[in-house]
């Protein structure tokens, strides 16, 4: 267990240190990335600018650079952007997390029940309407780009339909903290939400119910059938348990890149100041310290939503406990 | 694409550019409430010594104030310098290298202390202890700027910038005679801070200032708030006048499709980005009352590399002048309501500017059609035809088809042309870089202060070429001895005789327009969209919509 344990801590300290690296480099390598003359302002002399290289450090060796930054990041926690200068990165990358984990955490419950009871009937009325239905139904859902179902969602509910019955209690767009206001955190996240969850509803749905009617193919589910269990306790106890595999996996895999800022398009969209909007301004102004940190944050997440789905599955398949 | 650009702009022709006089009187009985202002993202440092952005320099007009100030009036008022922390505009002494102030007494900085003599020479002094853009090209002038700019950290301006607290007077000693040099107070690189003020770049921390306004909140990610000055009082109504809105909110994160949505359902008052080209039908048709349009100082232009083959050619350069259909470029921009075509550096409505355009059908005054035949009859002259030709382009959607045109239009006149979008924050470094081998791309101008050198001088005098520097302003290496020899005559006259310097202005304009080290395109306009509630709406030509001189109830 200890082993293991520390084999995960290994491992997420490997892939954190290569994927800082290769940010590191490809930012450096980026022709025209030089920070210099972006930080001087346009126009700024020659002089200025060698003063700002030197303030900025990066007259130094580039292995120097790194190590600095790694430990501002990771030690003093006072690494500052290239942009909004002495803007501390660290504090904004945490200020950031609440966002994400409440646009996150919300979509992942709205996803997980409906894909459950899509998955569920769909696999239980195979091969009829309900299904065939469902199942469209779901490959819309998965066919709609997310930032465009979320403009849309804007278009409808900020400015077509906002002065409707329908759309009236949407509240402009923004973040409200959960402290101050937990109605409007709740009503401003309601859109958001749906727009995030549609696309996971759909491919968890298919996912599930692929899975369901593929185990209800064992084994196992015929000794069940033969011991006399009604065919809902078989469905729900028996061939969805060990479905659920999949899905947990799937689920583990999306939901730590969701919360390492994956939810970008449905954070930008919506104007939601999560970790994703963060990534996704510093890349469009080339802002190093907070891709840097956004990164590894996000690698961080998805190592460690695998260790999470790792020990889920031991709950969930008696057959990888043994193994 | 374009026949909705088209409609949007013929919709927006109906849109009134009300001005009211300036200097009206203050209505108390507009004052109060909060007015909520959106962009798509902050601006970077707060530090007024060091943001170069017109985003922060619009607002810093009701939160700092420097020396002198450009005047708080609608229009053309704006480019008129007025005395701000200092009594009057003083004469100058000493062949014009000498001037001296006599500082306001009873100002005070938003934390409740005078404002002194010492603050003012440590502001000078600050300029260049944290580096600022200009602090080698704005205030070089002042003598001791060379040492503070070689070693900033023990920056005095010994000589320059010397203080006389008995007479209350600070006197500036300049290296050579600047007829710009008020202009060049007047900008927020010259505010007065504090003199305890670190030295250091600010960030995200705000200052202390001395306008009706003070910065109680910033987060970059979040957004901007500026709240009342407690111990403001009027001095110059023309410099700062009190403002009307007790909080000013000033959000950051929304798209610029979710802007316009704010501003239509009135959640928001004002939205700093321009509206995007599918909206401006509904917001000139539905919203015209809530639209003001004006046209900026600035061009866009194409510059050419005059030190790399085809363009280091004069009648390559010329060709392409001629071949450019300016009215394709400014359909392409949003329609003649946000655009005109331009052939000439300095822009209309500016000091020197004497409309001229050599690169059309019939030569005049101004641009009717491309001429085609001639452009490709310079091409064959010029011996480069056939040549392979890069333009590099910003990654926008605007940028992107101007790039794509000037390629159909290179491709036309005879060369092998090609199209190089890159990310909008590298380009504008990446251009100026002689090493990237550029020989053609579009960028744009918009002046700092109304003074033609602001424009002749920064973009194509030789100083401002720096080889293989990300900073090189002069992105053509333009550098050609009697346009810098009549420019030097033009800084000469401008001290004791500006109207005569303007003339010689006028003449540079013309000699840099017929050496073509750029292709002008078109001079933009600027689209204001705010809410129905927001009241008397006056657009400064300096530093744009005056902010707080707008009222919300």
């Amino acid at each position: 267990m200890i082993f293991s344990l520390l084999q995960r801590i290994g491992q997420m300290l490997f892939v954190m240190f290569g994927i800082s690296l290769l940010v590191f480099l490809i930012f450096f390598a980026t022709p025209g990335a030089d920070p210099a003359a972006r930080i001087a302002g346009r126009n700024a002399s020659p002089e200025v600018l060698e003063a700002v290289r030197k303030s900025f450090g990066f007259d130094q060796p580039m292995y120097v650079q790194y190590l600095t930054m790694m430990k501002k990041i990771f030690i003093t926690g006072d690494l500052t952007s290239f942009v909004n200068r002495g803007w501390k990165v660290v504090p904004a990358v945490m200020d950031t997390i609440p966002v994400t984990l409440s646009l996150v955490f919300g979509a992942a419950i709205l996803w997980v029940v409906f894909a459950l009871i899509i998955g569920i009937v769909a696999a239980a009325t195979r091969g009829s309407w309900i299904d065939k239905i469902l199942m469209m139904l779901g490959l819309i859902g998965i066919s709609m780009p997310v930032y465009w179902l979320g403009e849309v969602m804007n278009l409808l509910t900020q400015s077509r339909y906002h002065d409707t019955w329908l759309f009236s209690w949407v509240p402009p767009l923004g973040y409200k903290n959960f402290s101050d206001d937990p109605k409007g955190w709740f009503l401003t996240l309601v859109i958001p939400w749906i727009t995030l969850s549609i696309l996971y509803i759909g491919l968890y749905g298919r996912v599930l119910r692929a899975a369901i009617v593929e185990s209800l193919q064992e084994d196992y589910i015929r000794t069940a059938r033969a011991k006399g269990l009604s065919e809902t306790r078989i469905l729900l106890r028996h061939a969805l348990r060990t479905s659920l595999v999949a899905f947990v996996t799937l689920f583990g895999l999306d939901f730590g890149a969701l919360v390492g800022g994956s939810a970008l398009l449905t954070e930008v969209v919506f104007g939601l100041q999560g970790v994703g909007k963060l990534t996704y301004d510093a890349l469009l102004n080339l802002d190093l310290p907070i891709i840097m940190t956004t990164v590894l944050y996000a690698s961080f997440f998805v190592v460690m939503a695998n260790a999470v789905v790792d020990i889920l599955y031991m709950m969930l398949d008696p057959r990888v406990r043994t193994a | 694409m374009k026949k909705l650009m088209l409609a949007g702009a013929a919709a927006l022709t109906i849109a009134l550019s009300a001005l009211t006089p300036a200097q009206a009187e203050y209505k108390a009985e507009h004052r109060g409430g909060t007015m909520r202002l959106v962009a798509r993202s902050a601006a970077g440092t707060l530090d007024p010594q060091i943001n170069y952005t017109l985003q922060y320099w619009q607002i810093y007009q009701s939160v700092y104030s420097g020396l002198t100030a450009f005047k708080k009036g609608a229009g053309e008022a704006g480019f008129e310098v007025v005395p701000n922390l200092a009594e009057e505009l003083p004469a100058a002494s000493n062949d014009g290298k000498t001037y001296t102030f006599k500082i306001r007494k009873g100002v005070k900085f938003s934390d409740g202390r005078d404002v002194t003599i010492k603050d003012v020479v440590a502001s000078f002094q600050r300029i260049f202890k944290v580096s600022s853009p200009t602090s080698g090209g704005f205030y070089s002038v002042i003598v001791g700027a060379d040492a503070c700019i070689a070693t900033p950290a023990t920056c005095t301006l010994e000589g320059g910038v010397t203080g006389d607290e008995a007479a209350g007077t600070v006197t500036i000693n300049l290296t050579r005679a600047d007829p710009e040099f008020m202009f060049k107070l007047a900008v927020p690189h010259a505010s007065i801070l504090p003199a305890d003020t670190p030295t250091t770049d600010a960030g995200s921390v705000p200052l202390a200032g001395t306008g009706p306004y003070f910065f109680s909140a910033y987060d970059p990610n979040k957004g901007l708030t500026m709240s009342r000055n407690p111990h403001f009082k009027v001095w110059s109504e023309d410099a700062m006048p009190d403002g009307y809105p007790d909080v000013v909110q000033y959000d950051f994160g929304l798209t610029d499709e979710a802007e316009v949505n704010a501003v239509m359902n009135g959640e928001a008052d004002w939205m700093f980005d321009q509206p995007p080209t599918d909206r401006l039908g509904e917001i000139g048709t539905k919203y015209k009352d809530q639209v003001y349009i004006n046209t900026l100082t600035a061009w866009w232009y194409a510059p050419m590399n005059t030190r790399l083959a085809p363009f280091d050619n004069l009648k390559a350069r010329q060709a392409v002048n001629y071949a450019i259909d300016r009215k394709a470029l400014v359909n392409l921009f949003g329609g003649p309501v946000l655009a005109a075509p331009v052939c000439q550096v300095l822009p209309p409505g500016f000091p020197a500017h004497v409309p001229y355009c050599p690169y059309t059908k019939d030569p005049g005054e101004k641009w009717s059609a491309p001429d085609i035949e001639k452009a490709k009859q310079l091409v064959e002259e010029s011996g480069t035809k056939g040549q392979k030709v890069t333009v590099i382009v910003e990654d926008t959607a605007v940028s992107k088809s101007i790039g794509v045109y000037l390629q159909s239009v290179l491709k036309e006149i005879g060369y092998d042309a090609e199209v190089k979008p890159i990310s909008p924050n590298i380009q504008f470094t990446y251009i100026q870089n002689t090493n990237n081998k550029v020989q053609i791309s579009v960028s744009q101008w918009y002046q700092d202060y109304p003074a033609a050198s602001n424009f002749l001088n920064v973009l194509f005098g030789c100083s401002s070429f720096t080889e293989g520097s990300d900073s090189s302003i002069n992105i053509a290496g333009f550098c050609d001895k009697d346009v810098e020899t009549k420019m030097k005559d033009a800084f000469a006259l401008a001290a004791t005789d500006p109207v005569a310097a303007n003339k010689i202005w006028t003449e540079v304009d013309r000699m840099v327009t017929d050496t073509a080290p750029a292709a002008p395109l078109f001079t933009p306009k600027h689209i204001d969209f705010v809410s129905k509630r927001l009241g008397n709406f006056q657009f400064n030509a300096q530093f744009y919509w005056m902010v707080t001189q707008s009222w919300v109830q």
